[in-house]
């Protein structure tokens, strides 16, 4: 490499893989100094991994990472600070009952031990003001921000290691149009002191506003780099799309019966003015939208996990009682979360002790379990999702991402439901078991059980719901036939249609 | 020991490292009490005698009890209870007076546990509503242990007839009545855990609670549960303890609490919650009474027996640890 290098940052031929599956494959970003580039993509298509190997919190299996024409081994979070990288992370690492000021000069390298709370705050205020927080006293406790600030006292955490790359995960994710402005100003300045940005977004007006260039992540491989100028946001939603809808899905309902489930106004925390769905017997009803749009809280409000504020859900006609997930479950309303590790398996336990953790008291008489029923029943339920007999008694834990699923899913057979909620049915699930679990929620359909699914996968939604319901930051958007629905409109529908739109 | 070595080898290569490491954990116990019997009975005189033998069931009795009990509160992702020791004396007192008072063990008896309950479900709610448990069991314990000093005004509280220690005297072909209860409260209790919808929900509340909130499991509901099995040991060992002492003061039994958590510990049960198990609880009762007899014969005084079991237990909790670690990857 000669010494006229023009490139801060060269990553060639990046791969990393979990076992068998590949999440990044010859993966390829250079960065020039003042230069802001932009990654897209997909949930799952690599680019949150290529930010975990750059910033040292995953090392990569193959390629190279050169910075100004070094080569470079990122295996530590430490040892990519010290070659001058740093990462404004999408949930906040400041420590609440810390004040501004200690957050500041936490996890620093060459930080001295101990500072007196003058020479503390006086310095933070000095990195305060470069992000435009001069009137923020540093000896408030982070706790007491408005979530923009927390976001922009977290970029000034980054600002304080004077690194020369950073990297924004989706900085503005939690924040309004307003305070985003505010971010992305900070963004700019940072570009025009030279140093060099990575900003990783699912919003795709901000890309318009501050990117220089622009590298598409798309099933785990990048897309060679694209000036901005030279875009369109049409032509940036068909290069993150870029496949199509094979037979990974099941048909479409064949017939619509009578109404099974109908919100009336219903009214949730955390979403935006009412909600009115119509879920017809054999029609499986989808709701998309970004992380945070509301649909996990619809969802979970049905289902009777969280507080209803208004409105009513009528199930065949009568009334759903919201009040608890036990009588949810009474009523015969099943319902897969988001994320089954967090809250959807018990890992330790055994697939049968799985399987019938919902419905353990129907094959118990007088508090005692009757084995064999329970036995038999989960066989019976594991049977339809494909989940090997023989395997019964292990833990889920040891299962792979696809069986784990299917045993979130198949689980609440058992209840005999009349309405089936699965919140991103195949998230980290391969393709095989995707296809058995698409084709297990349409039989499901068919034989008379209501479905809602919903998903931030606008292909997934796309392929497998007969009518699609969008969301946007916490409002019921738009809802039509599965078949209006175009992948760019729905993914432009998502994506905030004023953005895109301006 | 080739052939052992060689078996063993075959073992893992045949079910998986995995599953070798679940093993060592469920059986490296129960080798490990039936290695220090063998050693001890050669090593060591007298020891392979009924009366030794006796000795170390009666004193496995009273903490096994409770160990068996407090393995629901764990299993329950709930850790531990600490209040162990002041909950025991006041139910002790209580069945002191009420025996003194009515002349009838079993209604002094039922008086023990029925105060144990009381206490039981005040605390399980508590700490259902989700406060830390830890810090709930300590500030309950200090509450009972305060109002029994008061209540008692500090004194000795005395049976006054020999026929409140009938429950502790009275043996069934020679084995007396707090081993033949401790046998029959695991065997109930391992019932409640395993085979009882309660018992799942234990472990399934242990294991996540999330999950279970999601599957329609009541957290408050299954905490309560498990203080309340709990309870019923607490009165039970107690009406045993007291059984045998025949008195109780405020300040009685400091080292109980201790010990029932190192009984559960050593018996392998999860901290975290979820898996474990109270006979295994009560195999950690026996080695603990086991080794502290052990060294009670070999003459080993007081200090030194006290600082060799800190340290057995310390060894043996962390090589459990690791164990199961290695075998969750």
């Amino acid at each position: 490499m000669n010494a006229t290098n023009p490139f801060r940052l060269e990553a060639t031929g990046i791969s990393k893989s979990y076992g068998a599956v590949s999440a990044l494959v010859d993966a390829n970003i250079t960065l020039k100094p003042g230069e802001v580039m932009a990654l897209l993509g997909e949930n799952g298509a690599g680019k949150s991994t290529i930010v975990k190997i750059i910033c040292g919190l995953i090392s990569h299996d193959e390629g190279t990472i050169k910075i100004d024409g070094h080569e470079v081994e990122l295996h530590t979070v430490n040892a990519s600070q010290a070659a001058g990288i740093a990462v404004v992370h999408q949930e906040f690492s400041t420590v609440g009952n810390l004040t501004v000021a200690e957050n500041l000069v936490l996890g620093q390298r060459g930080a001295p031990w101990w500072w007196s709370p003058r020479k503390l705050n006086s310095s933070a205020r000095a990195i305060l003001a470069r992000v435009g927080l001069e009137d923020l006293d540093p000896s408030t406790p982070v706790e007491k921000l408005s979530l923009a600030e927390m976001q922009l006292v977290e970029i000034a955490r980054v600002l304080a290691k004077d690194a020369k790359i950073v990297i924004f995960d989706e900085p503005t994710a939690a924040l309004s149009d307003a305070e985003i402005e505010r971010v992305l100003t900070v963004v700019k300045r940072l570009a025009a002191e030279g140093r060099s940005i990575i900003y990783v977004t699912h919003r795709l007006g901000e890309v318009f506003e501050i990117a220089d260039q622009v590298v598409i992540f798309r099933n785990g491989g990048s897309q060679p780099p694209q000036k901005v100028s030279d875009l369109t946001v049409d032509k940036v939603v068909t290069m993150m799309i870029g496949r199509e809808l094979g037979d990974l899905y099941p048909h479409r309902a064949e017939t619509m019966g009578e109404v099974v489930l109908e919100t009336r106004g219903l009214k949730v925390a955390g979403t935006r003015g009412e909600v009115n769905l119509r879920l017809r017997r054999g029609e499986i009803l989808g709701l998309t939208g970004q992380l945070g749009s509301g649909t996990t809280n619809i969802m979970r409000a049905i289902a009777g996990a969280e507080d209803v504020l208004a409105g009513t859900v009528e199930l065949d006609g009568t009334t759903l009682d919201l009040r608890s997930r036990r009588r949810g479950i009474l009523s015969g309303v099943a319902y897969c979360s988001p994320d089954r590790k967090a809250d959807g398996v018990f890992k330790g336990m055994t697939i049968r002790h799985n399987m019938s953790s919902p419905w353990l008291r129907r094959v118990s008489a007088f508090g005692i379990v009757n084995r064999g029923e329970e036995s038999a029943e989960a066989a019976r339920d594991a049977s339809h999702f494909a989940i090997d007999q023989t395997r019964m008694n292990m833990s889920v834990g040891n299962l792979s991402g696809g069986n784990q699923q299917k045993v979130a899913v198949g689980k609440w057979l058992g209840i005999r439901p009349r309405v089936l909620l699965v919140e991103e049915p195949t998230r980290g699930v391969d393709v095989g078991a995707r296809a058995e679990i698409y084709a297990q929620i349409r039989r499901l359909s068919d034989s008379g059980v209501g479905v809602i699914v919903s998903s931030s996968d606008t292909n997934e939604v796309l392929g497998l719901a007969d009518t699609i319901v969008t969301f946007y930051r916490g409002a019921q958007t738009a809802i039509k036939p599965a078949d209006e629905w175009t992948e760019p409109e729905l993914v432009r529908e998502v994506m905030h249609r004023e953005e895109v739109l301006a | 020991m080739t052939t052992v070595q060689g078996s063993a080898i075959a073992f893992q290569e045949r079910a998986g490292h995995r599953k070798a490491m679940d093993g060592t954990r469920n059986f490296a116990l129960p080798i490990l009490i039936v290695l220090v019997f063998i050693v001890a009975s050669i090593s060591v005189p007298q020891f392979l005698t009924f009366e030794t033998i006796r000795a170390i069931l009666l004193a496995t009795s009273i903490t096994g009890i409770m160990a068996a009990g407090m393995t629901a509160i764990t299993l329950s992702g709930n850790l531990f209870s600490l209040g162990v020791t002041s909950s025991v004396v006041l139910s002790g007192v209580l069945f002191l007076w009420t025996t003194n008072a009515t002349g009838s063990i079993f209604v002094g008896a039922l008086a023990a546990i029925l105060v144990a309950l009381a206490l039981g479900l005040g605390q399980g709610f508590i700490v259902g509503l989700g406060l830390n448990p830890v810090v709930v069991t300590l500030g309950a314990g200090a509450v009972i242990y305060g109002s029994t000093a008061m209540m008692t005004g500090g004194e000795v509280v005395q049976a006054e007839t020999r026929e409140a220690g009938r429950f502790a005297t009275f043996a069934v072909a020679d084995i007396p009545l707090p081993v033949l209860v401790l046998v029959a409260f695991t065997a109930v209790a391992w019932f409640l855990t395993e085979r009882t919808t309660i018992g799942r929900d234990v472990h399934l509340v242990g294991w996540n609670r999330d999950t279970a909130k999601n599957s329609g499991i009541s957290y408050m509901g299954t905490t309560i549960w498990a203080f309340l099995i709990f309870s019923v040991a607490i009165g039970v060992a107690a009406v045993m303890q007291v059984s045998q002492t025949l008195q109780v003061q405020a300040d009685n039994f400091p080292e109980l609490t201790m010990n029932v958590v190192a009984a559960v510990l050593i018996g392998g049960t999860a901290v975290s919650g979820g898996d474990g198990s109270p006979v295994k609880s009560v195999i950690g009762a026996l080695f603990i009474a086991t080794t502290a007899q052990i060294m009670v014969l070999a003459g080993v005084e007081q200090g030194t027996r006290l600082f060799v079991l800190g340290v057995v237990v310390v060894v043996l909790v962390i090589t459990l640890h690791l164990l199961r670690r290695a075998g969750s990857r």
